[in-house]
């Protein structure tokens, strides 16, 4: 098992983590989210590009923002995934690209409806 | 205390910002590496920085590169952020001149802890610069009157006279010797006596322009050097320090001590391409003729009359100085 794989805990989001990452700042952990909301689809975007084109280290780029994106919102489960990508994308295994692209984007449907109920919450 | 962020990750930044803030940072948030660089190489930029390893433009370790090549400044404690873990990442990752790295996402309390050890650094830092600047002055000025000390001042003459050689501009030497200063000694007491100088250095800086140089010659002996003036400025700014220093008694523990003093002044010009040495002598000399002239006035080295001065009995010169 990789570094980063173990301490990435395998929750989909855990939001005691995140309002203690924030000092319990609700109106940042709003707008942490906002954040997210609006540069996801960009990202998610770029990643199935990169996926698309088999440019490891496109993945690797993408995979990495997402990653930095998701840890920050404490979302374990779907850092993880996105991780594998870019793991795969730094060592050029472009034949585990699209399986390993199916299981981020399984677990971000999951993670996204959780995040929205976060968000209303803190509005 | 100013610090740094450069993080190409919108909420990265947003995050550590506000964590920064709260916790009395100042705080400049930039997103690519070049940007960090260019924040942090001049010498008034932030002291304080923490850098995502992974940015475009210029990664962490690069930006660690260009802030460690500048070597006069102050020195900049940086701290990468990575979710790179290896040793490998983290030795050429400190190895590029990181002092310290932080994997992400970051825990706020020791994100905070490891920016208060930079800050630890910083202040040591600071009071090393101070201690050795504290040393060079020491090293360079008179402890009493903290004016330039006599080998200083020496240079800088050394240094005046070859640049108005060179330019063919004249520099004014002038050797002033506070009159009966053993007296001043004698009568009010050596507190009184260091009170007399110290006024002495006041008057004497107050009386040259900013970039004269005024330094303590000897014990009562001080030595002005008056750059890039002509022989009629260099008379009267002498015949004016020698006002300004008899105008009214030095107020002092003892009371007032009235003092003067007496100034041998000497212009490059008059002299030709002629060794340091040789010239302080000569003013030395000139300040003997004013001595011998009752003091309290001033008296031009010529090359006419310097001969004749210079084969006084040496005994009376030291004699008259007193």
């Amino acid at each position: 098992m990789k570094e980063t794989e173990k301490r990435l805990p395998n929750l989909t989001f855990d939001h005691a983590e995140l309002l203690a990452r924030v000092d319990n700042d609700r109106e940042l952990l709003h707008d942490l989210l906002a954040i997210f909301k609006h540069e996801f689809p960009q990202l998610l975007k770029a990643l199935r590009q990169a996926v698309e084109s088999g440019d490891g280290k496109l993945v690797a780029v993408a995979a990495h923002t997402l990653k930095g994106m998701l840890l920050n919102l404490a979302a374990g489960q779907a850092a993880a995934a996105v991780d594998r990508l870019e793991q795969l994308g730094r060592s050029g295994e472009t034949a585990g690209f699209q399986d390993a692209l199916a299981a981020f984007e399984r677990d971000a449907t999951s993670l996204l409806p959780q995040l929205d109920a976060c968000m209303a919450e803190v509005h | 205390m100013r610090i740094l962020i450069a993080d190409d990750e919108v909420m990265s930044r947003r995050l550590l910002q506000k964590t920064l803030e709260r916790a009395g940072y100042e705080v400049t948030a930039v997103e690519n590496g070049r940007l960090a660089a260019d924040q942090l190489c001049p010498a008034d930029g932030p002291r304080l920085a923490l850098l995502d390893w992974v940015m475009p433009e210029l990664d962490g370790p690069g930006v660690c590169r260009e802030v460690r090549k500048r070597t006069e400044q102050s020195y900049v404690y940086m701290v990468l952020l990575t979710s790179k873990e290896s040793k490998q990442d983290v030795v050429a990752g400190l190895e590029s001149g990181a002092d310290d790295y932080l994997t992400k996402p970051f825990d706020p309390e020791e994100l905070k802890a490891r920016l208060r050890t930079g800050l630890r650094i910083l202040d040591l830092e600071d009071r090393l610069v101070e201690a050795r600047e504290k040393m060079r002055f020491q090293a360079t000025h008179d402890g009493l009157t903290t004016l330039w000390n006599s080998g200083v001042i020496v240079d800088l003459l050394g240094r005046e006279l070859a640049r108005s050689w060179r330019e063919h501009v004249s520099t004014s030497i002038l050797m002033c010797d506070l009159d009966h200063f053993k007296s001043v000694n004698d009568t009010f007491g050596h507190l009184a006596g260091d009170e007399v100088l110290k006024e002495t250095a006041k008057r004497l800086l107050a009386s040259v322009r900013s970039y004269d140089f005024v330094g303590r010659y000897g014990g009562e002996e001080f030595l002005v050097v008056l750059n890039n003036c002509n022989p009629a400025y260099a008379l009267a700014r002498a015949e004016e320090i020698r006002k300004a220093i008899a105008q009214k008694p030095v107020p002092s523990s003892s009371g007032p001590v009235p003092i003067t003093m007496s100034l041998g002044l000497l212009m490059s010009q008059e002299w030709g391409y002629r060794p340091v040495e040789e010239l302080l002598q000569q003013a030395d000399a000139a300040l003997y003729a004013a001595k011998a002239a009752g003091r309290n006035c001033v008296r031009v080295a010529s090359p006419k009359i310097s001969s004749a001065d210079s084969d006084s009995q040496p005994q009376e010169h030291i004699r008259l100085r007193r």
